[in-house]
């Protein structure tokens, strides 16, 4: 989740307002906001990410204002009609096509500013970018540079410039090898023979979008008049990122300014900060959340959220959200807005109208008469992973490789397959507790997962029970009486033991248990090789048995 | 006349026999029984004031590998006082060293234990030494050095004072390992000599009743011992339920009691339940092979029927028919299509719901789910999700507080608050924070939230539906007072065996 730091005196700037550190932790979770740390003059703040306009002080102040009534209902800003354009390339069209712009003047940047405008860019390129992929955000000294801009894509090789935070000029090819931002995302441009590139009047460089923007443009407390461009292939999450970036500089009090931006087929003037409309029924929100709001009510709640509400004659309420809210897809979104700016605090529990009568699972239920009885015969319960390898559960286990569900980004080569039999985990737990008071007897109810391909998810989970002794006499006798025992209590009759060979197991000292002519699990004595392979002194003895069969008797 | 059991009779005698005084050790091999026995013997006779039991320090001396190689060779100082009077008694120290071919680390020993013993002087001008008699043969520590060397072990307290007081300097000089034994005595008192001279009754007692006493009636005429019933056992451990499953049972009991019924699912999941079904964009992080294990076999699954397969994707793409704008791009089956271990529980839920779709529904599952974390003290990859849904036509989102109220008061934590918050697929949305007070803190427990519509108009399904879940473990942990997430699943045989069975 994204975080910021609130720090109080700048937060008390945009709120004009003092405010104490105690009382933002108190009322910033009641927007959304999870506090991460207090200290004497900041918060720490998690936000969620569907609220990107949440990544600067001027946003979260916004929404702030709101919630404390001191300003309520849609904020405007003003756009200046201005004359520099920008000329979109066709050449653009296959790598990287959509750029918006806008002109922010008369900053009055701190360092606390200018680095808060690198953090938003930071926050834009993964909350609404997703990772630059969809729209990435360059912001620029406009001063250094001249109008009219150009967007267009060039030959790798074609143009040199001198990247951010660098000395000397690279050609396009050399930033992607060599510049480490350009290693981190060439992905998103290297597959085209032409790579995108912002220039002004003299062919100077802004930047090399998506990948980094030419030192000429940096920012510092000096600059007063901000150049915003915002490139991608997905115009909407261009669109949003823009909206989001310039509020905020505007609510740090730059002034707006538009920028004609003209495409092959048409020309917009950029910012377009319209507020979207939609309709909330009251009926809908009050069903919801439970309450019983007047449409009043409900249009002052949702100011308080700042938005514009209006009671209408057909019975709606007609809602006008900022540019900078992305995250308000559909009308549900507002009742959740209605909620915020009712307080969540304010809502009283209820309890459920529909009695009904619960129960477990067939499976929890067959588990758990199991466990007991395990539990009676003397062994403790382990609870292992799912997740294993091949080296535990077939080559120690003397047991060739059989099909099994593989992962394909492992966190470690330890836990890279689903297990097919829980025995394996079983020596694993004798492996890691030697040094424990003998005897050991341990057994786990749980789940393998094995291949099915005539299934939607290509394989099935099953349940299971295997259980080990672990003592200087443990034998084929002792693990025979278990099984015996444990088939005897689970009301079973009918089920034969059967000689079978099983390559874990010593040969003769390992059985079948059938029930009606079908295999449903085995015991028998390990064999010392695998003894040996975990490292074991004590003999061992052990079965294994699928319940889904029994699930189904 | 006193009245002794066999093995305190025994001891008594054994002790008397060896001269009023005995070590343990003695005692053990005299009499054959167990050290314990002994030891419980030898303390009854102290407490009747019979003997009594003295504790002696042995020290046992060894030489290491420095005093090994000078008892063949001979002490430094020894062997350049040598090469010294092989010099005619004057000699510089270069010369005297060469002489007695001599390692540089033993020169400056050598020089500072002539001076202590006094057998040469130094002029300090010319480096020369002169010897100023001619030393004994052999001095103690060297005899020691010696006696050492053959014994292979001496017990310090044998020696005699002249040699006693050479191990002091030979232990300064770190040439010995010493090693310090506490070694009980036990000897017989005054009072014990006079009552042996009375004579002394053994009185025959039985600690294991056996069948044949119980039968014949011999029991009438044995006394059964008594027994120190304070005195320490073998310990025993029950067999039990993992603490975790303990719980996991608690929490699907409280789900149960609260009218849910359980629902299981499968592991392996398609992304099309895990993520797309729940309106999650098919570019949406959580997707990402850094937190999703996606399978490298089998690869791909199938996907469910093509009405509701059309639908979700035309929700994403732009909303469909549910009033949503949807997320605005092209949907890709290919994605969907894809086989992952599911991420969440709300997988095997959606499923659920598609299929039953009558009011009213209310289900759970505790069970097994998959991240791609790095594991450390409070992330796994493999842990347990808790997930309570209810489906019913007037569902509401203060029901769905009301709920989560009494699920946790019947785990115990009476404290809950309720912030907004945020999850893909629910809106609205909220997070609790429970207030444990073991720990006098709140914490993060389950989210929650109402399904979107955008989730629930694809599959038909009419009603409102109340979610919430959260980690299973997190909870474990508060109860268990464990630190380090990892340890739940160690199977620990130690942990397991010592942690109470009520928690």
């Amino acid at each position: 989740m994204p975080v910021i730091t609130l720090y109080k005196d700048r937060f008390s700037k945009f709120l004009k307002r003092p405010l104490i550190v105690e009382e933002m932790a108190k009322w910033l979770p009641w927007i959304g906001f999870d506090i991460e740390e207090t200290g004497t003059d900041y918060v720490r703040v998690e936000y969620n990410p569907n609220r990107v306009d949440f990544s600067s002080h001027a946003g979260v102040a916004r929404a702030f204002q709101g919630l404390m009534g001191w300003k309520t209902g849609l904020p405007k800003y003003a756009i200046c009609k201005g004359n520099v354009t920008l000329r979109i390339d066709e050449s653009v069209q296959k790598v990287r096509p959509y750029m918006l712009s806008a002109i922010v003047r008369n900053m009055k940047l701190d360092e606390g500013a200018v680095r808060e405008i690198m953090e938003m860019q930071e926050d834009l390129h993964w909350g609404v970018g997703r990772d630059r992929k969809k729209a990435s955000v360059g912001v620029h000294a406009l001063d250094n540079v001249k109008p009219p801009f150009t967007y267009w894509a060039t030959d790798p090789d074609e143009v040199k410039f001198v990247p951010l935070g660098k000395t000397d000029e690279m050609t396009l090819q050399e930033i992607l090898e060599e510049h480490e931002k350009g290693i981190a995302y060439k992905h998103l441009v290297d597959w085209s023979p032409k790579y995108p590139l912002l220039t002004d009047a003299d062919g100077k460089v802004l930047s090399m979008p998506p990948i980094i923007n030419g030192e000429l443009t940096r920012i510092d407390v000096e600059t007063k008049n901000l150049f915003l461009d915002v490139t991608g292939p997905h115009l909407e999450a261009v669109k949003q990122s823009l909206n989001v970036l310039v509020t905020a500089l505007a609510d740090m009090e730059g002034t707006i300014e538009s920028v004609q931006v003209e495409y092959s087929d048409r020309t917009i003037v950029s910012p377009d900060l319209t507020p979207q409309k939609m309709k909330l029924r009251r009926s809908y929100a009050n069903e919801l959340l439970g309450l019983r709001l007047s449409k009043t009510e409900i249009v002052e709640c949702l100011k308080k959220c700042r938005l514009d509400a209006q009671k209408t004659k057909d019975g709606t309420i007609e809602v006008e959200i900022p540019a900078y809210r992305i995250d308000i897809l559909h009308e549900v979104d507002l009742v959740e807005e209605v909620a915020i700016g009712y307080g969540y605090y304010r809502l009283k529990p209820t309890k459920p109208k529909t009695a009904t009568t619960g129960g477990f699972h067939e499976a929890t239920k067959l588990a758990d008469v199991v466990r007991q009885i395990m539990i009676g015969l003397g062994f403790t319960e382990v609870m292992n992973f799912i997740l294993t390898n091949k080296d535990v559960q077939f080559r120690r286990m003397r047991r060739k490789p059989e099909k099994t569900v593989k992962i394909a980004n492992p966190i470690s080569s330890e836990f890279n397959i689903a297990r097919t039999g829980l025995l394996p985990s079983l020596m694993k737990n004798l492996m890691d507790n030697k040094h424990e008071g003998f005897p050991q007897r341990i057994f786990e109810v749980s789940d393998i997962i094995y291949i099915d391909m005539k299934t939607e998810c290509r394989s099935r989970r099953q349940l299971h029970v295997a259980a080990v002794s672990s003592h200087s006499t443990a034998n084929f006798t002792e693990v025979k009486s278990v099984v015996g025992a444990l088939l005897a209590d689970l009301a079973l009759s009918r089920w034969e033991i059967k000689p079978m060979s099983k390559s874990s197991f010593i040969e003769g000292r390992i059985a079948a248990v059938q029930l009606k002519i079908k295999n449903i699990g085995f015991f028998g004595e390990i064999h010392p090789e695998v003894l040996n392979n975990f490292e074991l002194e004590n003999p061992v003895c052990g079965f294994e048995m699928n319940l889904e069969r029994l699930l189904l008797e | 006349m006193v009245e002794l059991r066999e093995n305190e009779h025994k001891t008594l005698l054994t002790i008397e026999k060896l001269g009023g005084k005995a070590s343990v050790g003695q005692i053990i091999e005299e009499t054959g029984l167990p050290n314990a026995a002994v030891m419980r013997a030898a303390l009854v006779l102290q407490e009747r004031e019979l003997a009594k039991i003295h504790e002696e320090t042995q020290t046992t001396m060894k030489l290491n590998e420095e005093g090994k190689l000078h008892a063949k060779r001979g002490l430094p100082e020894r062997r350049l006082m040598n090469a010294l009077e092989k010099l005619g008694g004057k000699a510089s120290i270069a010369e005297a060293v060469k002489k007695a071919k001599m390692k540089r680390q033993y020169v400056p020993i050598a020089l500072g234990w002539l001076k202590r013993k006094n057998w040469t002087v130094l002029d300090a001008k010319t480096s020369t030494l002169r010897m100023l008699e001619k030393p004994k043969k052999k001095e103690a520590d060297e005899k020691l050095l010696k006696l050492l060397n053959q014994e292979e072990q001496v017990i310090a307290e044998d020696l005699s004072p002249e040699l006693q007081s050479a191990a002091r300097t030979l232990r300064r000089r770190k040439l010995l390992e010493i090693n310090e034994k506490t070694k009980r005595i036990i000897k017989i008192t005054e009072t014990g000599w006079k009552r042996i001279k009375k004579g002394i009754r053994i009185v025959s007692e039985v600690t294991q009743l056996t069948p044949q006493l119980i039968m014949t009636g011999k029991w009438r005429r044995v006394k059964l011992t008594r027994f120190d019933v304070t005195a320490p056992g073998p310990v025993v451990y029950p067999a039990k339920v993992h603490p975790v499953q303990q719980i996991i049972q608690r929490v699907k009991k409280v789900f149960a009691e609260m009218g849910f019924t359980e629902i299981r699912g499968s592991i392996v999941e398609t992304a099309f339940w895990n993520f797309d079904a729940l309106f999650q964009p098919q570019d949406h992080p959580a997707r990402e092979m850094h937190d999703t294990f996606y399978l490298k076999y089998p690869k791909t699954g199938g996907l469910p029927k093509e009405d509701i397969v059309n639908n979700v994707a035309k929700t994403h793409e732009d909303g469909w028919k549910t009033g949503s704008s949807g997320w605005q791009y092209s949907w890709s089956p290919k994605e969907a299509k894809k086989l992952i271990l599911r991420t969440h529980t709300t997988a095997t839920t959606i499923r659920y719901l598609a299929e039953h779709k009558e009011t009213p529904v209310k289900v759970f599952s505790v069970d097994r789910v998959y991240r791609n974390e790095k594991m450390n003290y409070k992330n796994l990859a493999e842990f347990h999700q808790i997930e309570g849904i209810i489906m019913d036509k007037k569902a509401t989102l203060r029901e769905l507080i009301g709920t989560l109220k009494e699920f946790y008061s019947k785990l115990g934590l009476k404290k809950v608050r309720f912030w907004p918050s945020y999850f893909p697929y629910t809106e609205p949305s909220a997070q609790s924070t429970v207030y444990v007070p073991e720990f006098k803190k709140w914490f993060e427990l389950c989210g929650m939230g109402v399904f979107r519509p955008e989730v629930l108009v694809p599959l038909g399904i009419k009603y409102p539906v109340l979610a919430w879940g959260g980690g299973l473990e997190r909870l474990i942990m508060l109860k268990l007072g464990v630190d380090d997430i990892r340890f739940l699943y160690k199977n620990d045989l130690g942990w397991i065996r010592r942690t109470p069975t009520c928690q």
